[in-house]
Formats: structure tokens, sequence, C-alpha cells
């Protein structure tokens, strides 16, 4: 549901960018955004927001390209490194946990929470 | 490229890449830093609760007024879709509230607690408790500026509720399990939500609470730092 107000501060800040660079910046073609996987953002409904906003703006038939980032976790007490999401037998689902699998310490995250513009691609055009 | 007057242009026609590395919530990120410094300057100490529609949010924070307002100056901040039911219920403890209708939107933003700052008297505040809106997927999004998150779930709501919202609970100091009076009406095992709960985030404190009962209520104070 957020997603749409994720994808309209996307393209109202992708604007002002424009804007910003002498007017001229040329026509967008793509944007590489990161969303770390610890964000409760669904991709799709990012992309279809974002499809749906730059229709009849400056930035209408650029593609929005998502690289999904997987966080890691490491134990600060036995090292146990691991990606974030772990099977549980319990549940049929990946099941997001913060205690050490082995040791039961609390473990340390890295990265996962990413929400950002990576770079934009642009095509030079002649005012 | 082309080389004129010294700078290097790109040609008609040429594709190229602009890095930028930027955070799409960056405004509101900045927002929340500078809520929380101007907390932090007039000494407040502030709470953010979510949790589920009709999990108890308000009746909770309703129940810690109660009993903290002899030691503290308190202020709540009430966000909801639509009226100041929530507002009109807490303010029933004598304490200034302010009422944020988001219309549509389904969370409080930085923005929003900006403008509901603007509406009270800091220098008369040490606490303020902001209500989010109903909601346990979209809040997580969007940082308020507050020194604190108290997640409120409750045993009416099933037994799935956390595995099924695990990102709420990640970032939560304190996760208040209400209505445990009706656990085995529910047929509810809270301990098991209790399980659920720290295997995700096992630095949350978790309080099992009645707050029809008014059971518990006082623990959630106290794990968050106000005794």
């Amino acid at each position: 549901m957020h997603e749409f107000s994720i994808a309209t501060i996307l393209v109202n800040s992708l604007l002002d960018y424009q804007k910003k660079d002498g007017g001229n910046p040329g026509k967008l073609l793509e944007v590489y955004i990161r969303v770390g996987r610890l964000r409760s953002v669904s991709v799709e409904q990012l992309v279809y927001s974002y499809d749906l906003l730059v229709k009849r703006t400056s930035l209408s038939g650029s593609k929005l390209l998502v690289e999904e980032i997987e966080p890691k976790v490491s134990c600060p007490k036995c090292n146990f490194k691991d990606t974030f999401e772990r099977r549980d037998e319990s549940f049929h689902f990946a099941l997001p946990s913060l205690s050490c699998p082995r040791c039961g310490a609390s473990l340390s995250l890295e990265g996962g929470d990413e929400l950002q513009i990576a770079k934009i691609r642009v095509q030079k055009v002649t005012a | 490229m082309v080389s004129s007057g010294g700078v290097i242009t790109s040609t008609e026609g040429e594709v190229f890449d602009i890095e930028l590395e930027t955070d799409i919530l960056k405004a509101n990120k900045e927002l929340a830093l500078e809520n929380h410094r101007v907390m932090k300057e007039h000494g407040i100490t502030s709470i953010d609760v979510m949790g589920s529609v009709g999990s108890g949010k308000t009746s909770l924070i309703k129940a810690m007024v109660s009993i903290l307002k002899n030691r503290y100056r308190i202020a709540v901040i009430e966000g909801d879709v639509t009226t100041t039911i929530d507002a009109d219920l807490i303010a029933a403890e004598n304490i200034p509230t302010v009422q944020v209708n988001t219309g549509k939107e389904c969370h409080l933003d930085a923005n929003l607690i900006k403008k509901a700052l603007a509406r009270l008297k800091l220098n008369e505040l040490d606490l303020i408790f902001i209500e989010n809106v109903g909601n346990l997927i979209c809040p997580a999004e969007f940082p308020l500026g507050s020194d604190k998150r108290l997640v409120v779930i409750s045993v009416t709501e099933g037994p799935y509720m956390v595995v099924k919202h695990p990102m709420m609970f990640i970032e939560a100091d304190t996760v208040a399990i209400n209505k445990i009076d009706l656990a085995e009406l529910m047929d509810v095992d809270p301990s098991k939500l209790r399980n659920d709960i720290v295997t995700i985030n096992p630095k949350a404190c978790v309080v099992p609470i009645s707050c029809r009962r008014k059971d518990g209520v006082a623990e959630i104070g106290r794990s968050l730092g106000l005794d």
C-alpha cells in the first residue's frame, strides 16, 4: 500500500533532479534502485506504481529496475554467518530471525535495509 | 565524447549513466532526525506506538498516561485515518493531545509529526506518545524520530500475527501482547507468540498485558525506561 507513496517520492525526486541539471539532462531511459529484503516493499507494486506515475511526465517511457539486496547476519559470540531468512521445518515459509541458531545469541545484521537510487541511465537529446 | 572549450560533453544520442547513490526516503529520514533533535532539545522522551487495528494501542496509551501523568508531563499525538475518537479518549486524561488524520494514507510520516510537534508546548512536556495508524506493515517504513518503538498485538488477532508480519518486530524495543485475559477463550498460546517474537528479535522485551484489567501496564512503562 505504501509502495505508491514511495514511488511518488521517487518520481518527484527524479523530476526535481531533471530541473536542477541545467534543464536538459537528456531523456531518462532507466532508473536503477536497490531495495533491501528487510524493507516491507513489494517490488512488483513499486514498479507498477512507478509506471502509472510517470505517464504524461517527462519521465514517460523510463523503466524502473530493481536490485533486491539480501541481508546478512553474523554472530558476535560464535561467529556463525548466514543470510537472514532461514527455512524452518515447522513453517512453510522463510522466517527472518535475529536469534543465532547455533548459540542463541543476538545476531548482528548487515545490509538489507537499502532503499536507494543507485544510478540513472540517460540518453542525450538536443532541446 | 567531444571536447569543446575544455569541457567534455556527450554527443547527441549518447547513452550515459549518472551515479546518484541517494536514499529514496532521505527527506523523511532527515525530518525524523530533525524531530528527534527538537524533542531532545526540550528533554522529551518519545515513544512510537504501533500495532494492528483494534490491538489496544489507544487503551494502552490511556492506561499508561493514567499511571505516569503524576511523574511526567505527557502529550499524545494520535494518528488515524479519520475521526478524533482516539484523541477524545486520551483527552479525558486531561493532557494535551493532537489528532493527525492521514485521510487515506496507511501510516504517519515525519512531516506529519513535525506539524503535530508545532502544535504542542514542548517546553511544558517530558514525554510524548505517538500512536501510529493501525497497521503492521507500512509504519515500519517511515521513522518518525521517536526514541523507542512499542508494538502492540493482541491474542484476538490469532496465533499467526507475528510470523505473518515479522518486519514490524525487528526494530521493536517492547512488544505488548494485549487481551491476555482472553487467551484461553481464543485458544491462542501467548508463550508461542512470545517465542515467535524473540526468535525474530531477541532484544525485544515482551510483556503480556490486559488493558481491560490494567495488568502489565506498569511493566510496559518500566521496559521503556519510564519508572
